[in-house]
């Protein structure tokens, strides 16, 4: 293929028009941050001003507002999972190694870092900058501006290296506790994977329920041949707490990565994935699962980026919205020319269940080669009346029959998440959250 | 893959030139390239407006002056220069014509040329058509036996020197002149367009079409179409165009209101082969549409479009679903080849209850075109009981081109039933490796495959169309095997 047939449309380059106000916001609330912390580093500046304050009218926060994050920006002393009251560990029987982060904070006390050969992972503060995965034109800083944010203010997270060939034995708890009032905090996990190497990773987000805050989770991983990456990523923030969470994963020949995504309880949560396929015989897989409920919002933004032939992806996203609460779902399939044999899909189903919710879907292909299979399905209903009927006739309650037909529709969900203990307990929660007694009944693949 | 003589067909296909590519002589009386409101007042001042029309225009072209050329659509090209342009070109008429013998003869040689020989067609089809050259409706056929059943089919500027309590009521109120940057071009400088008013309970006899052509270099084409169908009436109509083949791009920024009262339905179908510039994408028109209809209670619209031409479409006829039990449809057959690009789909927009809607969206894309879907379901909380099923799928013939889809499903109310699918995948070698089996050649195959492909579209068109669109489908992609 010459120079002169490829698309020229691929990386054509968008002017996102700057909006006045949301510029000025953005500025006041970077000033403020600058008040309450130092920056880490001033590298991201350049993207920062760059970028246009996300508003209405960027297409990527189209359905997304923002208004809400311009007050949070103080940072609190409480640090520790014992002044904050909470537990290290929130999943019950959970055998893993674990790190703590208590307001962007490494709580040493509540952690459990792996020892194993061929494994190195600690808190980032303690690693030091210069180990760090450089930052790209592809790299979340540098294309959207709450990640230029996290790149400029985030200066702990977890730092994990595993060399060629080790399976880790047991997963990593990644925990984060938020709590206090007005806070600020921003994570940067850096994850490496040689080749042939495994691990699986459990993010757990929680937040005390007096919480009022804003967290930026930002994590880049590297997939090398033949490894295998499995992040099992559960969202559970009581109070009014605000979460953007950034995933950057790279993927090499034949490695395997996964995201399984479930929002139990969130205030507003936005998750932005984003998968690059670099080697042949790669897959990646992207689940979640959003259950808003009174007045929360949840966004899914996705993105798969096919580079090479010979790779596969599959997505699927369900959400119920219940209450007055919205959803967005932006899946996009990228397939660059050179992608040839790519097998890529996507499904996002919905239910609406409260006559206040309302979703907003945006499944998008993108394909420049001609030699691929891809394809996506979006649907958005009710609860199925006819098996709401059968079950009615048979004398379960409307409640009970509507919490069978949930477990049901994002069962498939569920059950690609890794770790038993970790899909118990979201279970557990989720039917805590919306009063299904009926879930603790049904007998468990796992029991 | 096994046929080889995939790059002989190839080059044949590249080299196919255009059919309508040529230009007529006639002389032609054309504004000074430019806009301002002098020119708006010359155009209004030719066309012998009244006052108030003057005054809507001089209102569209400042809100125009405020607004940018949008930037969203997955689309590549250089940007017009607005001030390049000349905004009115009417071929040139002595008199006010009485017959169609009196119209000029080598404008009557166009028409044949176009296949569309207006009395033959008067009496093999019985398809009404209203002839627009470059920006001014030559001929409209038919019009008497219209006018019996109180049907009104005439030019736009007919229409607002005659008929202006209807053109005043309904103009721009389905596109508000400021709903986009084209629109708002358009109604500052529209120059011409065809103007349909189908009375209580009738039903439209016959076809009525519109023929669309640019001939002037350095023009652009600006005509506005308002299509009107009262209570209880049924209307079906047909809409054609083509250009000759130049190296500039000219523009073509039309707009199309349909509003359908209560129980009406409206059948509105597109053959649009725009001159879509050479193998290098040099040359072609640029077509910056917007369509857009109103349906009131229990009525309904229909968009069907074959798009083969034009070197950038921008498009997106839509349905505004606001009364109760309306139904909006939108079927499209959209092909790309050679330095083709497309951003066309739909918006259904419900706001009645029980409505529904269905969209079936075919592309194919060849050569080094790119082709992307993009639409919008909108149930809005008023809207109980919605339905709509989308269906988007994308057939690439080459690894040099691009298939898109960018669809948008916002819900805002629990009772809704949304549906969408879509699927990209390039044909399949079995079908073509059965075909060659049973000795249908490869670029037969191909013909066949895509036919039945682009069926579910094709079978909307009324009959005369559809020959001429599956001819279209075959000419455009001839040989594209992928």
């Amino acid at each position: 293929m010459t120079d002169s047939a490829k698309p020229q449309l691929m990386d054509r380059p968008k002017t996102e028009a700057k909006h006045a106000a949301s510029e000025t916001s953005g500025a006041a609330f970077l000033a403020a941050l600058d008040g309450t912390r130092s920056a880490a580093t001033s590298a991201h500046d350049e993207a920062l001003d760059r970028l246009p304050v996300p508003h209405r009218r960027v297409e990527r926060w189209k359905y997304t507002p923002v208004a809400a994050w311009w007050k949070d920006v103080l940072s609190t002393e409480v640090h520790t999972v014992q002044a904050a009251g909470c537990a290290a560990n929130p999943v019950p029987g959970l055998d893993a190694y674990r790190l703590v982060f208590v307001n962007g904070i490494f709580d040493a006390l509540a952690s459990d870092l792996p020892v194993h050969s061929g494994v190195v992972c600690m808190p980032l503060s303690q690693k030091g900058d210069a180990a760090v995965q450089p930052v790209d034109a592809f790299s979340p800083e540098t294309t959207d501006w709450f990640a230029g944010v996290n790149g400029k203010y985030g200066q702990e997270g977890l730092y994990l290296r595993v060399a060629k060939g080790v399976t880790l034995d047991r997963p990593i708890l990644v925990h984060h506790h938020t709590t206090g009032s007005g806070v600020f905090n921003a994570l940067r996990h850096d994850i490496a994977l040689e080749a042939h190497a495994q691990v699986t990773l459990v993010h757990w987000s929680t937040a005390a329920s007096s919480a009022d805050g804003s967290v930026n989770i930002l994590t880049r991983a590297a997939v090398a041949d033949g490894a295998r990456l499995h992040i099992d990523k559960v969202q559970d923030e009581e109070g009014q707490v605000r979460h953007i969470a950034f995933e950057d994963i790279r993927q090499s020949s034949d490695s395997h990565a996964e995201v399984h995504t479930v929002t139990v309880r969130g205030q507003w949560v936005r998750n932005d994935l984003a998968f690059r396929i670099n080697g042949s015989g790669a897959h990646a897989e992207l689940n979640g699962a959003f259950l808003p409920g009174e007045g929360e919002f949840v966004d899914n933004h996705t993105t798969v980026d096919h580079r090479v032939a010979h790779c596969t992806s599959s997505e699927n996203y369900k959400g119920i919205l219940y209450g007055k609460s919205t959803g967005v779902f932006n899946g996009k399939v990228f397939v660059r020319p050179d992608a040839q044999q790519t097998n890529a899909y996507q499904q996002n189903a919905n239910i609406l269940a409260s006559d206040k919710a309302s979703i907003n879907a945006k499944p998008e292909l993108e394909i420049y080669a001609d030699d691929v299979k891809c394809s996506h399905g979006c649907t958005v209903g009710q609860f199925d009346s006819d098996a709401l009927f059968y079950a009615r006739s048979r004398g379960v309650g409307l409640e009970a029959a509507k919490a069978m037909l949930v477990h049901a529709f994002i069962g498939d969900v569920l059950k690609g998440i890794k770790v038993a203990e970790v899909r118990l307990e979201v279970e557990h929660r989720l039917a805590e959250k919306h009063g299904w007694e009926v879930w603790s009944d049904y007998p468990n693949d796992d029991a | 893959m096994a046929y080889d003589g995939k790059d002989k067909v190839l080059e044949e296909v590249t080299g196919k030139s255009y059919e309508f590519g040529f230009t007529t002589e006639i002389e032609s009386d054309k504004a000074p390239a430019g806009l301002s409101e002098d020119i708006i007042r010359l155009i209004s001042a030719k066309k012998e407006e009244p006052e108030w029309m003057l005054q809507w225009r001089l209102d569209a072209f400042a809100v125009w002056q405020t607004m940018e050329e949008p930037d969203w659509p997955h689309l590549n090209y250089e940007k017009p220069d607005y001030q390049a342009i000349s905004y009115y070109a009417a071929p040139k008429q002595k008199k006010q014509l009485n017959s169609m013998d009196e119209v000029d003869p080598e404008l009557r040689r166009t028409m044949d040329k176009l296949g569309i020989s207006l009395e033959e067609q008067k009496r093999l089809s019985g398809v009404a058509v209203d002839f627009v050259m470059d920006s001014v409706s030559v001929a409209t056929s038919f019009k008497d036996k219209l006018a019996e059943l109180g049907i009104i089919f005439c030019s736009m500027s007919e229409a607002v020197k005659e008929h202006p309590e209807l053109v005043r009521k309904h103009l721009g109120t389905v596109i508000p002149t400021r709903d986009n940057f084209f629109s708002a071009l358009n109604s500052a400088v529209f120059t011409d367009g065809s103007f349909c008013y189908i009375p209580k309970g009738v039903r439209c006899p016959m076809e009525l079409s519109t023929y669309f052509r640019i001939n002037e270099s350095g023009t652009g084409q600006f005509e506005r179409t308002l299509v009107v169908a009262d209570e209880g009436s049924y209307v079906s109509y047909l809409e054609g165009c083509t250009a000759p083949q130049r190296d500039e791009n000219q523009l073509h920024a039309a707009v199309v209101e349909l509003v359908a009262l209560d129980e009406a339905e409206i059948k509105y179908s597109t053959v649009q082969n725009w001159y879509p510039g050479d193998e290098n994408g040099k040359g072609g028109v640029f077509n910056f549409v917007t369509k857009r209809g109103i349906c009131h209670r229990r009525s309904k619209i229909s968009w069907t479009q074959v798009e083969t031409g034009s070197a950038v479409t921008w498009k997106y006829p839509s349905c505004i679903l606001k009364g109760d039990h309306s139904v909006g449809e939108f079927y499209s057959v959209a092909v790309t080849n050679n330095a083709q690009q497309a951003d066309t789909g739909t918006k259904m927009i419900h706001l009645g209850k029980n409505t529904h809607s269905t969209i079936i969206s075919k592309g194919i894309s060849a050569g080094n075109s790119h082709n992307s879907y993009r639409g919008l379901v909108q149930i809005m909380p008023s809207a109980a009981n919605a339905r709509n099923f989308s269906q988007c799928d994308s057939l690439l013939m080459t690894d040099t081109s691009g298939a898109h889809t960018f669809p948008y499903v916002e819900v805002k109310n629990p009772t809704a039933q949304v549906e969408h699918e879509a699927t990209t995948s390039k044909i399949g070698e079995d079908q073509i490796f059965y075909c060659l089996q049973r000795g249908i050649d490869a670029e037969q195959a191909i013909s066949l495959i895509v036919n039945g492909y682009a069926k579910e579209v094709l079978n909307q068109l009324p009959m005369e169309f559809a020959v001429e669109a599956q001819k279209l489908l075959s000419i455009s992609l001839e040989g594209s095997v992928g």
